[in-house]
């Protein structure tokens, strides 16, 4: 850790600058670098300041040549850059790859390996790692599943014998028309009904319902 | 755990399925035969009439429905008390049987669901499997099938601490869908096509399923003795009831569903039914027999079968595979609503599956015992709507008596030896239905009386019986709220139209009182209307409706204090509605209740903020690895490759909508695209690197927020 702060002490300025950049900036990119590795559950704070330092360290070094960039950007960048080739390294595997499988594979590889709980002192230390570590890093492996041994089952036809009449009602030709026409002839019958002496059956029907409740509710 | 029975080996020839159907049904009809004609001539003595016949045979029907319940009950009492050979566990000696090359899945199909609950359920059966040294023969499968993104990024950290927990990688597996196709059986028929040939047999469980693991072995060797089982169903035991309603319907199930599955057994036999989880399948006749056609016609009835497991059922018999109840097997667990307005949501969903059976019931080659399972399901509620017709004809019949100005009692009795008045005919009727419904009930008990060990497990006889007595009164006044329920229920279904419920509302003990107001308004408003108009018509008569408008009037405070935990408690306390698994738990549901003690008091439990799931998926590194690695690999399976091709993964288009997110934030998504973007995982990679390395101010402030907030949440 002595020599992190050292390395980029080493890079402070007379006007207070740090590599060329107001401490503010630095402090922003300290803050951001240290969440990362928070979200990461290294949670040891003395190796969590040295790992962050080192970061900002590496970061420092490019500041002067690249003004274009933050300092949060540059530390977030070798954080990264750090992270990912240590993960070459630990999982024996080539770093480049756009896809970003290796970073992928290695954050799920730490998290298997229980990283945060048994070996956060391993983590971003060159090696060589204790074999132990080692092995459950490059053993680790998440599945959904065991191998596909796919099949496709389909249905059978299912005859659903008379019901499927009813249910093809709405098919049936001139469905409508015979509907309307069987409407008409209610109509028919109902106002024969009416005219037949039904309306004073209806009348009196109504008057009686009301006589009741009159009687029952005065 | 108790001792293994003695297994009484009998090789008999295959049951007489239509001697015991023939016995059974008769006993219903001639019962059923013999009260309608006193109810007839009850009726023919107060002056026929056409609203006489309705009410006849609203009678007849439904005096039939309880008959045949009773039946159940009594079937059931007589072959618990005198002991039978027909149970699929004593055909054989099956514990002998050798299962070391046997593959079994367990799989957990959930949807939406508390997550913490369904893992610690499958790590309570987990355990138990363990303990019996059988463990390599089985894999559990979490079939996921949830929609709401919180609750699927939830699932897969949860699923990766449990398997680290267990130290079961390559033995619990979790795999989600990308679409919801067929829902729960969709589920299962895409773990089928990407896995079953795998397994010889599958355990379907529900999200609160628990099983011990004894019992899983055993339904395997059962299996594996019996060749021509396609499916052995266990009865699940209901248990970890906490509110005064969740330990009724507990109690209830505990004590009198093993004398009605008795009675079942009796005459299904060997073409039983499937109840959709807690069973064990054999797999491949299931997959070249039980993939669901789609229904002709309009929904609700037409399109997709909602309630599968009784056309499985029906189709894996139809082939001649056989169908049991494991009646008599202990070890398998479920859990039941806490509260009446969960209990009448669950009867929605079931009772629109029911209904929808009506179109499968005559469907050509299924067995005559099938339609008599898809029948009952039908009737349990059309008996809601018919009681309710029954009713309303009763009280036309009384006012249009009174409005007529006709005498009640015209001529004498057509049984005119049995000497009654026509009110002692009336309450002879109301006599033998009361029997008649309360007979299951009194035989459980007696039964119980007759059994020391099982006495003992629910606290004594005398608690028992105070229990019986205090369930009686509940369910008679939860019965007409079920009544008006399953009537709209089957009216709204029968009209095509979706009945929205949303979400309950709870209190911190049970339901909130605003909730149970806007629930039930409409019960205490009818039973209020229906009341008044009784009383207007005869006090006499108001009394006998008490039982009916009583639940209806007092539904708002039933339906809170029965669902309060406290209350339940306190009865718990008092020794009432005690049952065998809260005298003595077995290991199972100590240690899953143990478990979720320890979530209850470890976890923070404050509402998280929108998208936490996003967050989570994108920042977390862990997190963000699991999720991206389980995408990846299910572009190995054809299935999803060309669904994720479909959908656009990988697209440039994905790219500028995520680029949209980290810039304008999750809300300027929409939901479909907010899922297509954690869909990809290449995006899901890109976005957790772009969050970290760029610089804060160059996104949302939404993510500067949650980037704040994932700090110090992992800091505390």
């Amino acid at each position: 850790m002595e020599s992190a702060v050292n390395g980029i002490g080493a890079l402070t300025d007379s006007s207070g600058q740090l590599a060329g950049r107001p401490l503010d900036e630095w402090n922003a990119a300290y803050e951001k670098v240290e969440n990362y590795f928070h979200a990461l559950r290294v949670r040891n704070k003395a190796l969590l300041g040295q790992l962050v330092l080192r970061v900002l360290e590496r970061a420092a070094h490019r500041a002067p040549t690249e003004a274009s960039h933050s300092a949060t950007q540059l530390a977030a960048e070798e954080m990264d850059r750090l992270v990912t080739e240590w993960f070459a390294e630990v999982l024996q595997e080539s770093p480049a790859g756009s896809d970003q499988t290796l970073s992928t594979r290695g954050r799920l590889a730490l998290l298997l390996a229980d990283m945060p709980g048994r070996w956060q002192e391993q983590f971003l230390r060159p090696g060589p790692w204790p074999e132990e570590f080692v092995g459950a890093m490059r053993e680790s492996f998440l599945r959904a599943g065991p191998d596909f041994q796919l099949s496709k089952m389909t249905p059978r036809p299912l005859d659903l014998g008379p019901i499927a009449t009813l249910t093809n009602l709405g098919r049936i030709p001139y469905l409508r028309m015979v509907l309307a026409w069987t409407g008409f002839a209610l109509l028919l019958v109902g106002v024969f009904w009416l005219t037949h002496g039904g309306f004073g059956q209806v009348k009196s029907s109504l008057a009686g319902v009301v006589d009741w409740f009159t009687q029952t509710y005065r | 755990m108790a001792d293994a029975p003695t297994i009484l080996t009998v090789n008999t020839p295959r049951p007489l399925h239509g001697r015991r159907l023939f016995l059974f049904y008769s006993s219903a009809v001639l019962l059923t035969g013999v009260v309608s004609w006193l109810f007839a001539d009850l009726l023919w003595r107060t002056g026929w009439s056409f609203s006489r016949t309705v009410l006849l045979v609203l009678f007849v029907v439904l005096f039939l429905f309880i008959a045949v319940g009773a039946m159940h009950g009594v079937y059931g009492f007589f072959l618990r008390m005198f002991d039978t050979q027909w149970s699929i566990t004593r055909l054989k000696n099956y514990r002998a049987q050798d299962i070391a090359d046997i593959s079994t899945a367990v799989v957990f199909p959930i949807y939406n669901e508390d997550i913490v609950r369904v893992y610690e359920g499958l790590r309570a059966t987990y355990e138990s499997l363990q303990k019996t040294g059988q463990l390599e023969r089985f894999d559990f499968f979490i079939l996921s099938d949830s929609t709401d993104p919180d609750k699927r990024v939830e699932e897969e950290r949860r699923w990766c601490d449990l398997i680290r927990e267990l130290d079961a990688l390559g033995r619990i597996y979790y795999r989600r869908r990308l679409n919801n196709e067929g829902r729960k059986s969709g589920n299962v028929r895409d773990f089928l096509n990407a896995w079953g040939r795998r397994y010889r047999y599958f355990m379907v469980c529900d999200a609160d399923s628990v099983m011990r693991g004894e019992t899983l072995v055993d339904l395997v060797k059962l299996m594996e003795a019996h060749p021509t089982v396609g499916l052995i169903q266990t009865v699940p035991a209901t248990v970890n009831g906490e509110s005064l309603f969740g330990r009724i319907q507990q109690f209830s199930n505990r004590l009198y569903a093993p004398i009605f599955i008795a009675g079942l057994n009796y005459w299904a036999l060997d073409l039983g039914n499937y109840w959709g989880h807690n069973a064990l399948i054999r797999t491949e006749p299931f997959m070249q027999y039980c993939d669901l056609p789609q229904l002709p016609g309009r929904k609700p009835f037409g399109g997709q079968i909602l309630s599968h497991d009784f056309v499985e059922a029906a189709l894996l018999l139809r082939e001649n595979w056989e169908a049991w109840f494991a009646y008599d097997l202990e070890g398998s667990y479920e859990e039941a609503p806490q509260a009446m307005i969960e209990n009448a949501q669950r009867e929605r969903r079931w009772c629109q599956g029911n209904l929808q059976h009506g179109l499968v019931l005559f469907a050509r080659g299924l067995r005559g015992v099938s339609r008599l399972h898809l029948g009952l399901g039908i009737c349990g509620y059309l008996a809601g709507p018919l009681w309710l017709a029954f009713l309303l004809t009763f009280n036309w019949i009384h006012w249009f008596q009174n409005y007529t100005g006709l005498s009640s009692i015209t001529v004498h009795a057509f049984t005119p030896y049995l000497n009654l008045s026509g009110t002692a005919h009336a309450l002879l009727i109301f006599v033998i239905c009361m029997v008649v419904i309360m007979m299951p009930k009194a035989l459980a008990l007696i039964e119980l009386a007759y059994d020391a060990p099982r006495r003992r497990a629910f606290g004594g006889l005398e608690r028992a019986t105070v229990s019986v007595v205090a369930e009686t009164v509940f369910s008679t006044l939860h019965a007409p709220l079920l009544m008006l329920w399953h009537t709209r229920f089957v009216v709204t279904n029968l009209f095509g139209v979706s009945v929205g419920w949303g979400t309950q509302k709870r209190a911190a003990d049970g339901t909130a009182w605003t909730f149970a107001i806007r629930r039930h308004w409409g019960h205490t408003l009818i039973g209020l209307v229906w009341g008044a108009f009784m009383w207007r018509l005869g006090p006499s008569l108001f009394w006998w409706f008490t039982p009916v408008l009583a639940g209806m009037v007092l539904s708002i405070p039933l339906s809170v204090f029965t669902s309060r935990r406290s209350l339940g408690a306190h009865a718990r306390r008092l020794g009432i509605f005690l049952t065998p698994e809260e005298i003595a738990p077995p290991m199972e549901l100590v240690a899953l209740r143990a478990n979720m003690k320890v979530h209850e008091l470890t976890e923070d439990t404050s509402p998280r903020r929108p998208h936490a799931g996003l967050a989570e998926a994108v920042l977390d590194p862990y997190v963000n690895a699991i999720h991206v690695t389980l995408l990846r690999e299910k572009q190995f399976n054809p299935v999803y490759a060309e669904q994720f091709a479909g959908m656009g993964v990988g697209s440039p288009a994905v790219r500028t909508l995520s680029e949209k997110l980290l810039t304008g934030g999750p809300d300027q998504l929409t939901p479909t695209e907010r899922s297509l973007v954690m869909t990809d995982p290449g995006t899901m990679v890109w976005l957790h690197h772009e969050a970290w390395l760029r610089p804060g101010e160059s996104m949302a402030p939404w993510w500067r927020a949650s980037i704040r907030e994932y700090s110090r949440q992992d800091e505390s």
